[in-house]
Formats: structure tokens, sequence, C-alpha cells
């Protein structure tokens, strides 16, 4: 016996001998850009990106810069435009459309967790409309999709007079309190499912620190897995693509919502104008009655369903979709 | 790597032989004429988990289990998710009926999902520090568990997505602190036992999504 534990000894100093000197030279490291995730603006110049309000922000238009401009809104917080690019067919209709990742997402610059701020958020739209904006009299519109919806309700909310009009779709709600309704109806797990070890089990292998991005961006778009699933909550009909999801962005923005809580009603009766508001037929944990809910804080909704599609509505749903905001935007020429 | 790896195998297959219960000893009945032990348990961990154990207490001056444990989560998948511990622990203080043990395990655990496959080889090291009786006890644990080397193969929609990912041997991965509380009752030939906890990152910035342990175990010694 005492011999077999001798060689047990020595067969665990061997192995953590083969550890510290051979070095590993051939091995990866999580936090390399471009290993895991793609490089940001800041680590790629061949990007086509924007210098706005202290940030680089991953940019790209279609269409004629002089048209109505139609600002694209996506979805999170922290995921990135690229399901969104659907969208750009609206260059064809006559719009001048602008995509950007959100500071700290898709391929945009990162920024730490303690930089973060609501108003920032809505900064950074200004100032990416300002960028792009070629006269005073050029009409601006937002299109947003969920986290997107509800910044640029955000946005109206505050700025009730710089916006001709809003195309909304399923936002998670304009206060606190609504949108944590709604996802919880959208994260229901049982401790029992695979979907359960699927969204914890990996905590134990990968780890980041609070400003660890790449690591914790790769970690949330494993975690991603859950909105594409068979038979997720969402309705969405499988994955959808995506650069990068901005986990630092996402985590600070909750953290604010959670201390702070929000209320973008408050002065959304000034904006008279009718918006175009739309929910999916899929999404089981959305549906009209929510739709109706969140929709009536605007006092003039054109509320929508959108048939065939789940939440990501400009991915899977865009044929039935780009009708129904083409004619709305059209309505303003 | 291989040569890693290669070590990590032959090391895991030697060490079956030896190795004994799982996680959790009253110190006080493990006595020499039943020196063998399984174990079943279940709880939080990561996730659902229920978990088996084989131990076998080695005839030395020094009291030491040496261990081997398989858990999984729960899910339609039973194999795609798992953890394997092979180690072993040692009373290393003893006075009157307080006790502290040392305890240091190889691990070797898989996930996967729609979008990546991880296979980790990790470590544990943990110390528990309490008071022992014949008939129960009640310890407090401290812990790393280290993800020391990780080999990570993203599947199809995660390349589609990002064609430039790499697939390959990552190092390090990650490591966490656990930390809680162990209380059992020692019956006859059996041990029942719960223990409960929280983790954090090593760097005690960040925690799991669901940053606590929670386990219910049985012992039974032959």
């Amino acid at each position: 016996m005492k011999s077999k534990l001798k060689f047990i000894c020595i067969a665990i100093i061997a192995v953590i001998a083969a550890f510290t000197f051979t070095g590993c030279k051939k091995e990866l490291t999580l936090k390399e850009p471009g290993n895991l995730v793609p490089k940001t603006v800041t680590e790629d110049p061949a990007l086509p990106a924007i210098s706005v309000n202290g940030t680089k922000l991953h940019s790209e238009t279609f269409g004629n810069p002089d048209s109505p401009m139609v600002v694209v809104l996506h979805g999170g917080p922290g995921t990135d435009y690229r399901s969104m690019l659907n969208c750009k067919g609206l260059a064809d209709d006559g719009y001048f459309v602008v995509f950007y990742d959100q500071r700290g997402c898709g391929l945009s610059q990162r920024h730490d967790k303690n930089t973060y701020s609501l108003q920032l958020m809505l900064d950074d739209l200004t100032a990416v409309i300002s960028r792009y904006r070629k006269s005073p009299v050029q009409q601006i519109f937002l299109l947003g999709q969920s986290w997107g919806a509800m910044l640029a309700t955000a946005y109206v909310n505050a700025y009730p007079a710089a916006i001709r009009g809003v195309v909304l779709a399923e936002p998670g709600g304009f206060t606190w309190q609504e949108t944590k309704d709604y996802i919880s109806r959208t994260r229901k797990l049982s401790p029992f499912t695979e979907d359960t070890n699927d969204q914890f089990y990996f905590d134990q292998v990968l780890t980041g620190n609070k400003n660890d991005h790449t690591v914790l961006d790769y970690k949330m778009a494993i975690a991603a897995a859950f909105d594409s699933r068979e038979g997720n909550a969402l309705g969405n009909a499988g994955a959808y693509p995506f650069w990068r999801f901005g986990a630092v962005t996402q985590a600070a923005l909750f953290e604010i919502a959670n201390r702070d809580g929000f209320n973008w009603t408050t002065h959304l009766g000034q904006f008279t104008t009718k918006i175009l508001f739309c929910y999916s037929e899929l999404n089981k944990a959305y549906g009209p009655e929510h739709a109706g809910l969140v929709s009536s804080a605007y006092p003039n909704v054109q509320l929508e369903r959108i048939n065939g599609s789940g939440h990501e509505i400009p991915y899977f749903g865009w044929n039935n979709f780009h009708p129904l905001v083409k004619n709305y935007l059209d309505s303003f020429k | 790597m291989k040569n890693i790896i290669s070590i990590l195998i032959v090391l895991s297959v030697l060490m079956i032989p030896y190795t004994s219960q799982a996680q959790q000893i009253n110190w006080r009945t493990f006595k020499d004429n039943k020196t063998h032990m399984v174990n079943v348990n279940m709880g939080w961990e990561y996730g659902m988990i229920a978990g088996i154990g084989y131990g076998q207490k080695l005839k030395t001056t020094l009291p030491v289990v040496l261990n081997m444990e398989y858990s999984s989560p729960f899910g339609k998948q039973l194999f795609d998710d798992f953890k394997i511990k092979l180690g072993g622990q040692a009373e290393v203080l003893k006075i009157n009926n307080f006790s502290a043990s040392a305890k240091a395990y190889g691990i070797f655990r898989r996930y996967e999902n729609d979008l990546v496959r991880l296979l980790n080889f990790g470590s544990e090291f943990s110390t528990n520090v309490g008071y022992y009786k014949t008939k129960w006890y009640v310890a407090g644990e401290f812990g790393f568990d280290k993800a020391i080397v990780t080999h990570i193969k993203n599947t199809e929609v995660m390349k589609n997505n990002y064609p430039g990912i790499q697939d390959g041997w990552y190092i390090p991965t990650g490591g966490n602190f656990f930390y809680g509380i162990i209380s059992g009752y020692s019956f006859k030939s059996n041990d029942v036992y719960i223990k409960v906890g929280k983790s954090s990152t090593q760097d005690f910035t960040t925690a799991p999504t669901m940053p606590f342990y929670l386990q219910v175990g049985f012992n039974r010694r032959f």
C-alpha cells in the first residue's frame, strides 16, 4: 500500500511539474482579441466606424444621405445590429438607413462598467444623429427592436420634438416593472431541465472579472443559445446572427435599472404623432395583452401583429414587417 | 499539451483502485473495520446535479481517504455535461472533538450546448474545520476550484457567426472560491449530511450566475 501511495504522490508531482515546465506555448488565451469574439473597431481599423461622444462606434449607412433618416436601434441591451441588417432594404424605399452598434456592443469600443448611464446611451444616439444629419429639416425616424425599442421610447420621452416617427418591435416595457414582468416570462426555468444546466454549468469553467470583456462576451454568447433553442419562449425559429454580445454593457444597464428603476412614459403624451408598434405572433411571453399594455403609453398607436415571427422580428419576420414599416414611413412624405 | 493530458489520463486510471468516498466524512465514525464508503448526493452546483461516489480509507497513521466522484446535471442529455473528481482528503489536525481536514482533487469536466463543447481539466483544494462527534458534526468549508486548461470546440453556428473563432486548448480559463457550512448526522453505518454555501470568482469582483451551492448526501460505510 505504501509503495502505491508513493507512486501516486510521484505522479501528482509529475503532473504539476509538467504543467509548470512545459510552458504550453501553443495554448490560446481567452483574453487575446480575436480568439473567441471578433475584434472591435479599436482593435481592427478596417472596420467602418465613427467617433462620437467620447467613444468609437461601429457604424454603417445605406441610401441617400439627404433622404429621411431611419436610425436602427438593436436589442439587448448588449447585442448588435447584425440581425437587423434586413432593414437596409429601406434604403431602396428611399430612406437613409443608419446602423450603429451601441456603446460597448458588437464591434463598437468597449468601456468599463462603471462608466455607463442611461443618459449616456441617449447622448450617444443624439451624437449619431448629429454626425449623419445633413440639414435641420431632414426627418429623423427611430426603428428599434426589443431593448432598441425601449431606447427609442426613452429618447422620444426625453426629446419629443426631435423625432418625426417611431417604429417599435416588441419593447420589453417602458417602465422597469413592465420590463421585469416580461423578462420573468421569457426566463422561466425548471431546475431539472437541459436549459438550466446549459445556462449555468459552464460558470465553473469560464470565469472573468468585471472588466474581462472578452471572457464575459464569450460567456454571454454561449448563454444566448437559450433564446434560439427548440421551443424557446421567444418564438425564435432558430439562431440569429450576431457579431459580439457586450456583456459589460448589459450588466451595467441592468444594474442601473435595478438600482434606479425607470419610467419613460412621463412625457410620451406630448408625442401625438402616430407610432408603429409591432409584436410577434410566436413570442409566448409577449402577446396582444402585453403589447396593448406597453403601447398604451403612446397617445396614437398603430398596433400590428407580425405573423410567422418570434421576438427577433427584423430577422425572422422581415417579409411581413417590411411592408408595414414602408407604409408607415411613406405616410410622412 | 498531449503529454499533459496523457499524464492526467494515466493518473486518473491509476488512482481509481485507491479512491474512496465522496465529499463529506465524519472522521469519528469512519473506523478501520469498515474502510469502504459509497455516497449518493443531490443538490445545486452550477446546475441541479446528482452524484455518486466511492471511497476507501487507507491504513495510515494520518487518517486519509481517497475519493472518486461522478456528478451530472439533470436534463434530456445526461452525458453531455458531467464532472469527475479524483483525489483525497486527510484529517490533518485533531484536538479533542475539533478537527481540520484538507482535500485535494483533480477534476475533469465536460459541458456542451448548441454553440460550444468544453472539456476542462482542473483542480480543487479545500479545507474543512469543525466539531465532530460520533453521532453528528458541523464544520465550515473554504476552497478554491481552478479551471486549469480547457479545450473549446465551437459548433458551426458559432463558426458561421464568426469564422475567425479559434478552437483549441485555452489556459487558464478561470477559478471560483467557495465557502459554506456542512452538517451531518451518523447512525449505524450511515451518514446523512447537508452543505450550503456561496461561490465567487477568483478575484471576488464577480460571481457565477447562481452563486450558491447546496448538497444533501448519504454515505454508507462497509
